[in-house]
């Protein structure tokens, strides 16, 4: 039977910890934060882990809740602008009629050439950086971290129709810029 | 529709799966045609499930991603470090610790027997090996384990596998855990260690172990000695002590603001040598303005809410002791007075031997939801409907506590407790007055069976003088007059020194008739006969020869006669000029008789008997002083030969019936049929001794009633 041993999980979890933390909330700091506060907690709720699952997969389990409390947090602390005009990319794919901009998403694979998950998966984690974090915390509540639509409206204190707005944004966003920089490695790779 | 940014969002919706069929037709439609829109569906599905899904797995192949820095490491290290050693500290303190992770060194860490060991024995925490279940609640089960720190053994309790699962039942563990900690009382349980079981991650608490025996044992096996006739008042004293005891723990919670509410005999321990363990503190309401309250963990509080949620499940499997409120779940209602209620509930056990809502149970066929209306419904059951000797003011006591309105209950568990121990308190002065009644009782029959004794070393004293001899074989009317005389002188000088003696003589059997075994017919004659004056008792005579006198055998004579020699009769006879029914003392005397041979030819030639005043004797008596507030001495015709009442003598009662004059101790009478002593279980108020002089003949009772 599997039992805790807190002296050690920095050296075991730490890292994975902490990539997994920075992923969502785009801060190193803010992600070595949730790390110390999972651990703190693993150890003072240490009974609670019945050692039915894995010790790594309990601590994420913390550290899933930790992140969302930190978006929270975040979200309550920063001053964020009416995103509304700020923050709509649709100007820049649509034109005024409501149609797409020629070019506006740059996606043209390589035909037979199967997708790379992992390599896609850096090039986004790049682009979410670039979202605006109202927008980005949507995304990650939502998709990374599969949060029904209500969990995401109740954490983030927004409405159905907000999220919705942000969320499409956010893909809108995340297309134009995966697609343009997937187009860029890929024709720098071909050069070289 | 045509306009392509609706339809991105469609796109965007769809990936959540949220699109109406209508919906669906219009995105595949638009998707038909290359373009934008379809890059845009294929970008963005390919970025979800980039990062979604297996994201977690995948993860660990973002080779690019930095980790932490050393600097984060050293820095994380440092803080869970303080952390696991707070922890142990606060473990090692006891109480509100959690986890054990005893050492967490490579080789010391925690090390376990696995969870079941062959011989059913585990280890817990490597300080507590599991010896037994000794039972199991609803919430957890309690073990009999060996601390190998202390070398003593403990109870450690933990939760039950069907509750580990459960938040809340965690919490509730952690409650009960605290609220035993926080209550330091002799007559509540000591709780040693709160902790983790480093092998399974599973909470126990240590506690001191007090045994298996309960209150409930203690309670059957008091009525069980009850109906044989084995015990008495003072086993129900012992529980009675035991009950404040219990109120003395439970008023020391609801000092802290702690309300048991779960109180049955059940969830009481009796050790060995007499200790009281109130147990099972599981239930127990935090009152918010409480002292308590601002000590207990938030968890602990918290649940509080939580345990009112769930009471209705948990109570429920012993609702036999359960007060209204609970019953009608009226949680805002619960507080002190219903551990009053508990606590009657327990007075009526002890005093009934069962449960106050037993009856209700068999009657509705222990449907618990039916017993459960009923409580919360109906009147409160009481103590009488099941006994009716219960004594009249506890069972007050137990009626007020269990009242169904709060406000008529006591107002507190000490009130309760002042009134059982003021009850106490009476009867120990009750049972000391009946004590000291008792042994007045037993040392007036000793003083007459003394005078008994005394009674008949004389006759046989005087069977054996010279004279008596002498008076068989004398041949002269000389002789017989010179031997006559000197008996006569030692007569005299017997009843001088005896003054309760009425007279003394020396008798010759003049013929003998054997009817049979039992009866004999015949007559007698007095040779010498000494007595004293019948109101003038200093002046004792010789009875002329001219007037001495010649009787028939009657029983008692007849009695004596067919004795071997030197065998002594005594008994309280009618004289032989009354008749049995005589109204008067004057008519019996206490006889003592001693036959004598011839001893050429060895039969009987006659016999020496006293006649002792019994009366007299019984008015001695009398003259001391007594405790009792009446006494009364009946002999066998059931006739009151004296009776005292507050030190004075009723001389009117004389001769008449005790059934007429003393009603009250017709059950003693009874008792004396057949038994030497009348002992009242019940409410200690009356004693009867009673002397037998001769099997089958009359006798004496004293009969006493206490103050």
């Amino acid at each position: 039977m599997a039992e805790l041993n807190p002296s050690n999980w920095v050296e075991e979890y730490g890292d994975y910890l902490f990539r997994y933390a920075n992923s969502r909330l785009r801060d190193a700091s803010a992600a070595e934060e949730v790390v110390q506060e999972t651990f703190l907690a693993g150890v003072r709720y240490s009974e609670q882990f019945a050692g039915r699952g894995s010790e790594r997969g309990w601590l994420i389990g913390i550290l899933k809740r930790k992140i969302i409390d930190c978006i929270r947090a975040r979200k309550k602390h920063s001053q964020v602008a009416p995103y509304e005009d700020e923050h709509d990319p649709s100007a820049q794919m649509f034109d005024a009629m409501g149609n797409w901009k020629p070019g506006a998403v740059k996606w043209a694979p390589e035909p037979g050439k199967a997708i790379e998950l992992g390599e896609l998966q850096a090039v986004v984690n790049n682009c979410l950086k670039t979202l605006p974090q109202s927008q980005a915390d949507v995304f990650i509540l939502s998709v990374m971290e599969e949060m029904d639509s209500e969990d995401v409206c109740q954490e983030l204190e927004i409405t159905p129709a907000n999220m919705w707005v942000r969320m499409h944004r956010a893909r809108l966003r995340l297309a134009k810029c995966v697609g343009s920089k997937w187009q860029v490695d890929h024709e720098v790779e071909h050069n070289v | 529709m045509s306009d392509d940014r609706k339809i991105s969002e469609l796109i965007s919706k769809s990936l959540r799966h949220e699109l109406s069929k209508e919906e669906s037709r219009e995105v595949a439609d638009h998707l038909g045609q290359a373009g934008e829109a379809k890059k845009f569906a294929e970008i963005s599905r390919l970025i979800q499930d980039s990062v979604s899904g297996l994201h977690v797995e995948n993860l660990a192949s973002v080779t690019n991603e930095a980790g932490l820095t050393q600097d984060a490491k050293k820095r994380l290290n440092e803080s869970v470090a303080s952390a696991i050693s707070e922890k142990l500290s606060l473990s090692q303190a006891g109480l509100i610790s959690k986890g054990v992770y005893a050492e967490t060194t490579d080789s010391g860490r925690g090390s376990r027997t696995g969870s079941a060991q062959a011989d059913g024995q585990r280890q817990v925490n490597s300080r507590f090996n599991l010896i037994r279940r000794l039972g199991q609640g609803g919430l957890g089960s309690v073990w009999l384990a060996r601390d190998e720190t202390l070398g003593r053994t403990v109870a450690i309790k933990e939760l039950n596998a069907n509750a580990l699962e459960s938040e809340k039942s965690w919490e509730r563990f952690q409650r009960e855990a605290e609220i035993t900690g926080q209550l330091e009382h002799p007559n509540v349980v000591p709780l040693y260690q709160y902790g983790v079981d480093c092998d399974s991650g599973e909470p126990f608490y240590a506690m001191r172990f007090v045994g298996k025996r309960t209150l409930a044992d203690a309670i059957v096996e008091y009525h069980d000695r009850r109906e044989i006739g084995e015990t008495g008042a003072l086993c129900l004293h012992r529980l009675l002590t035991v009950f404040l005891d219990i109120c003395q723990a439970i008023a020391y919670a609801h000092s802290r603001g702690v309300v048991h509410r779960d109180l049955k005999p059940e969830n009481v321990a009796l050790d060995n040598f007499g200790q009281v363990i109130v147990l099972d503190w599981g239930l127990a309401k935090v009152l918010e303005d409480g002292e308590l309250a601002s000590k207990m963990t938030n968890t602990a509080c918290s649940s509080n809410d939580i345990l009112n949620q769930t009471m209705h499940g948990e109570v429920v499997g012993t609702p036999l002791y359960m007060s209204p409120e609970q019953a009608s779940g009226d949680l805002d209602r619960i507080g002190e007075r219903t551990d009053v209620y508990g606590l009657g509930a327990i007075l009526f056990s002890i005093l009934t031997g069962k449960a106050p809502h037993e009856r209700s149970a068999t009657n509705s066929g222990s449907d618990v939801d039916s017993i459960v209306k009923i409580i919360a419904e109906s009147a409160t059951p009481q103590p009488v409907d099941y006994d009716l000797s219960i004594p009249n003011e506890l069972e007050m006591i137990c009626v007020k506590s269990m009242a169904r309105k709060q406000h008529l209950r006591f107002e507190s568990v000490q009130k309760l407790a002042d009134a059982v121990e003021s009850w106490i308190a009476g009867q120990s002065g009750k049972q000391a007055a009946y004590e000291s009644v008792r042994m007045e009782g037993r040392e007036l029959r000793a003083d007459l069976q003394s005078r008994v004794r005394d009674l008949e070393r004389n006759v046989r004293f005087a069977s054996g003088l010279p004279p008596i001899k002498a008076l068989i074989s004398a041949k002269t009317s000389e002789d017989v007059s010179v031997w006559r005389e000197r008996l006569s002188i030692i007569f005299q000088g017997l009843l001088k020194a005896n003054p309760d003696y009425s007279s003394i003589a020396y008798c010759r059997v003049d013929q003998l008739e054997t009817v049979d075994l039992k009866n004999l017919s015949g007559s007698f004659s007095e040779l010498v006969r000494v007595e004293r004056h019948s109101t003038d008792l200093s002046n004792i005579r010789t009875v002329p020869k001219s007037r001495l006198a010649t009787y028939d055998f009657d029983d008692y004579m007849s009695k004596v006669v067919i004795q071997k020699p030197d065998e002594v009769h005594t008994s309280l006879v009618c004289d032989p000029m009354c008749s049995v029914d005589a109204k008067s003392n004057d008519a019996i005397g206490l006889f003592s008789a001693v036959p004598v041979y011839d001893e050429e030819t060895e039969e009987v030639f006659g016999f020496v008997v006293i006649n002792a005043n019994i009366e007299k004797m019984l008015r001695q008596q009398m003259d001391r002083r007594t405790t009792a507030e009446e006494v009364v001495v009946a002999c066998d015709i059931f006739h009151i030969m004296m009776h005292s009442k507050n030190g004075t003598l009723a001389e009117d009662s004389v001769g008449k019936k005790v059934a007429d004059q003393a009603e009250h101790f017709l059950p003693a009478i009874e008792h004396l049929q057949t038994e030497t002593d009348f002992i009242d279980e019940t409410d200690s108020d009356i004693f009867g001794a009673r002397i037998w002089l001769n099997p089958g003949q009359l006798g004496l009772m004293y009969l006493l009633k206490r103050k």
